[in-house]
């Protein structure tokens, strides 16, 4: 009985990892490889025209829908996980130092300064930023990350600290054993759990900041391809011709909630089951 | 009314089995009101799966055949090993207790609902030996002691009226005068009619508190019978070696006294914050010598060990070896002398990475002490493994797939791979059973025969551990109240407070029970 309860919930974790794969495969495939297989822009339409050779109808200024989609993916996706990449590349480091620092100058050096920057509301340093550097889709990934160093700095640090303070870090101590192989090879390891379910919601927070960004016209041109700024420059036309704004939202959905899909998955443990009597 | 030797909970042939393994194979036992029944055995004979099958509670996974019997659906208390994990530490203990007092007023009218609970609580927490419990009651789970929190467990299973209660492993760990408060706190409850099931591997406790023994191996009931028959004459051989264990023999007198010392404190004080919890004013350490420092909870003893292995650098005052000052914190010391002061942790389990395999995370002392190539490290890892019989497989498990005698076992290995010149052990036995502790001990014992260079520094509770040493300090509230050789200490001690811990130790193991009340 027991057993076969086993290789349910083995089955059941594994089609939930399928479905995840599938939910972001979709916008992935698309936003890296959609960009090979579009042909030339060809003639424009009328704007907002269902029909007449558009799979998808055309946008706002009359281009194809579809090819704009096809176009549109690379920046948003690139954008946001390398922003969350760089994000944990510096947060990392800084998180684990301070925990396992015994000096209390050098946690506040490192932390402080990061606080500070937590009480600016992102959006807003963006778009300061933004109003003086104009930045480019590399500018933005770097401002996303910047605002996203502090939240994930403080994760890493409550999570090592935990670790740090356990009787295996002294052990590690005595042994003369490295820091790197401290920090890394088991202070990071035994809190990955952690940082991989935080990785899965900052990835989606800064999806979002990424595509507001853009929706504002920071990073990307207005009339860019590029899935937020549809979103945002095709709502006019919602009504009478939905597909230019589905789609691409539909897309940033996907790549959200397949995201958190499949890292539940990943991180999902074996569910217990409860003895009992036959 | 029922007989009064009517068992109130019977289990008749249980077989608990995970994927396949027994854990537990045709235990038969009876629970009888009033009645002290032990449940002995080492770590992994299935005490705790009996003892929890008693609550209805099968570990997850098992397949159960047999049957577990309650007299009329008697509620049953459990004491766990730790109690702190069974209090909600976000609520007062009134609040704990009130909510199993409230629904047995509730007949009366609302106007006197609260007065009654609140007496209700009260007497259970007198009945639970918590006499100043109005005190308590205000308190939060985690400003209680570990004792005051297992007795308002005990009070939280009287309060619902249980007719039994099973206390898992209620002494481990604890000093020789706890110890023998917790027998009669157990006794007074057995006193009052309530059957109790004590799983211990602690032989003196049982021996003071129990009627009926079951000693438990791999799952099966090798032998049982009434405490004194058991004792006087054990019929199987297994509880014969279990009860053997008595007293290793103090050697005594075999190290040398003369010769500089390898380990000097001076002036030591120690401090957690802005309390000071430590003050040794001169503690000395010979090669090849046995020091054990012995105190109860709360004595210091874990801080002295730790300013020793350079892991508490909170402390003014000199430690010298060899007649140089050791750097406090044992970042600050080189390859050399950090091999030479080794430490082995009290929590083995807690001690080791628990993602990478033994052998591996043994070698690195090797590697990283002694610049020791990878495969020669490994090899010699391998080899110390073996000698302090964690041979072959064992080796390659992960932690996580270790008993805790083998975890300790594996901890001195990656110590001694260090060829430390000073060996700081804090209460390493203190979790195990005696056939295990025995074991280390022994080890232990033969590895200063064997090479001696090696001093050893036990820390210690337990008076029968320190016999294993030469020379004994004992520790009380931070202060060095004596210290001598060990033959003396133990025979003609100085301070009352040795008195007392030697008192309470004999007292234990003598085998009285001082019933409160009959």
């Amino acid at each position: 009985m027991t057993t076969k309860a086993t290789a349910r919930s083995a089955r059941r974790r594994r089609s939930r990892f399928a479905l995840g794969l599938g939910i972001v495969a979709v916008p992935l495939v698309l936003a890296l490889l959609g960009p090979l297989f579009t042909g030339d822009p060809g003639p424009r339409s009328a704007s907002f025209t269902l029909g007449g050779g558009h799979w998808l109808g055309t946008d706002f200024v009359g281009r194809d829908v579809w090819r704009q989609v096809l176009h549109g993916g690379r920046t948003v996706v690139l954008t946001a996980l390398a922003a969350t990449a760089l994000a944990y590349l510096v947060a990392l480091p800084v998180g684990l130092v301070s925990a396992l620092t015994h000096l209390r100058r050098l946690e506040d050096v490192l932390m402080r300064p990061l606080d500070v920057l937590l009480a600016v509301p992102s959006l807003l340093l963006i778009l300061l930023v933004a109003s003086v550097f104009a930045p480019g889709a590399a500018g933005l990934a770097l401002l996303v990350a910047l605002v996203n160093v502090p939240d994930a700095a403080r994760i890493v640090r409550a999570a090592a600290g935990e670790v740090a303070a356990r009787p295996a870090v002294e052990a590690l101590r005595m042994q003369g054993e490295t820091w790197w192989r401290i920090a890394v090879g088991y202070v990071g390891r035994s809190s990955l759990r952690t940082l991989a379910a935080d990785a899965g919601i900052r990835l989606t927070g800064v999806l979002y900041l990424v595509s507001t960004a853009a929706f504002l016209g920071v990073g990307v041109a207005p009339d860019a391809a590029d899935w937020a700024v549809m979103v945002d420059r095709n709502r006019t036309g919602l009504l009478v011709q939905p597909w230019a704004v589905v789609v691409p939202a539909l897309l940033i959905v996907a790549l959200t909630t397949g995201t958190n899909l499949l890292f539940d998955a990943a991180l999902e443990k074996t569910p217990r089951t409860k003895g009992r009597r036959p | 009314m029922r007989n009064s030797t009517d068992p109130v909970a019977e289990i008749r042939d249980l077989r608990v089995e995970i994927d396949g393994r027994a854990i537990v194979d045709g235990v038969r036992l009876r629970v009888r009101p009033g009645k002290v029944t032990a449940l002995v055995g080492a770590s992994g004979s299935g005490k705790t799966t009996t003892g929890l099958a008693l609550l209805g509670e099968y570990p997850p996974g098992a397949t159960v055949t047999g049957e577990v019997l309650r007299a009329g659906d008697a509620p049953a208390g459990y004491v766990p090993q730790h109690p702190a994990a069974v209090l909600n530490p976000a609520r007062r203990v009134s609040a704990l207790l009130d909510d199993l007092a409230r629904p047995q007023v509730r007949h009366l009218p609302r106007s006197e609902r609260r007065g009654a609970a609140r007496e209700l609580v009260l007497r259970a927490l007198a009945d639970a030996q918590l006499p100043d419990g109005e005190v308590l009651l205000r308190r939060h789970p985690h400003q209680l002691s570990g004792g005051q929190q297992q007795r308002v467990v005990l009070a939280q299973a009287l309060l619902l009226g249980a007719r039994f209660v099973v206390a898992d492993e209620p002494t481990t760990g604890q000093d020789a005068l706890t110890k023998s408060r917790i027998v009669q706190q157990l006794a007074a409850v057995a006193a009052r009619g309530i059957a109790v099931v004590l799983l211990s591997h602690d032989l003196d406790v049982v021996r003071a508190l129990a009627d009926e023994v079951l000693v438990m191996r791999d799952g099966r009931v090798v032998e049982s019978g009434p405490v004194r028959r058991l004792w006087s004459a054990p019929r199987h051989e297994w509880t014969r070696r279990l009860l053997d264990e008595r007293r290793p023999v103090p050697e005594g007198g075999t190290s040398p006294d003369a010769g500089p010392p390898v380990l000097e404190v001076r002036d030591l004080v120690a401090a957690h914050g802005r309390s000071t919890v430590l003050r040794v004013p001169r503690i000395t350490l010979r090669a090849g010598e046995c020091l054990a420092v012995v105190g109860r909870s709360g004595s210091g003893k874990t801080t002295l060990a730790r300013c020793l292995a350079g892991l508490h650098r909170d402390h003014r005052g000199e430690i010298l070896l060899d007649g140089t000052a050791l750097p406090r914190s044992l970042r600050h010391r080189d390859r050399a002398r950090l091999a030479a002061v080794q430490y082995v942790f009290q929590d083995a389990r807690a001690a080791f990475d628990e993602h990478r395999a033994m052998l591996g995370q043994v070698a690195r002392t090797a590697v990283r002490l002694r610049g020791v190539d990878e495969h020669t490290a490994v090899r010699e890892a391998s080899a110390m493994l073996g000698r302090l019989g964690l041979a072959g497989d064992l080796a390659h498990r992960l932690p996580g797939e270790l008993s805790g005698g083998e975890l300790q076992r594996a901890a001195l290995a990656r110590a001694l791979l260090a060829r430390p010149r000073i060996l700081v052990c804090d209460e390493i036995t203190s979790g195990l059973d005696t056939v295990t502790r025995r074991a280390l001990l022994d080890l232990l014992a033969g590895l200063l025969g064997e090479r001696d260079d090696l001093s050893l520094v036990l820390v210690t509770h337990d008076l029968d551990t320190a016999r294993l040493a030469d020379r004994i300090a004992v520790l009380d509230a931070g202060d060095l109240v004596e210290q001598g050789p060990a033959q003396q200490v133990l025979t003609a001690p100085r301070h009352p407070f040795t008195v007392s811990l030697l008192e309470a130790t004999a007292h234990l193991s003598s085998g009285n029970r001082s019933r409160a009340g009959t």
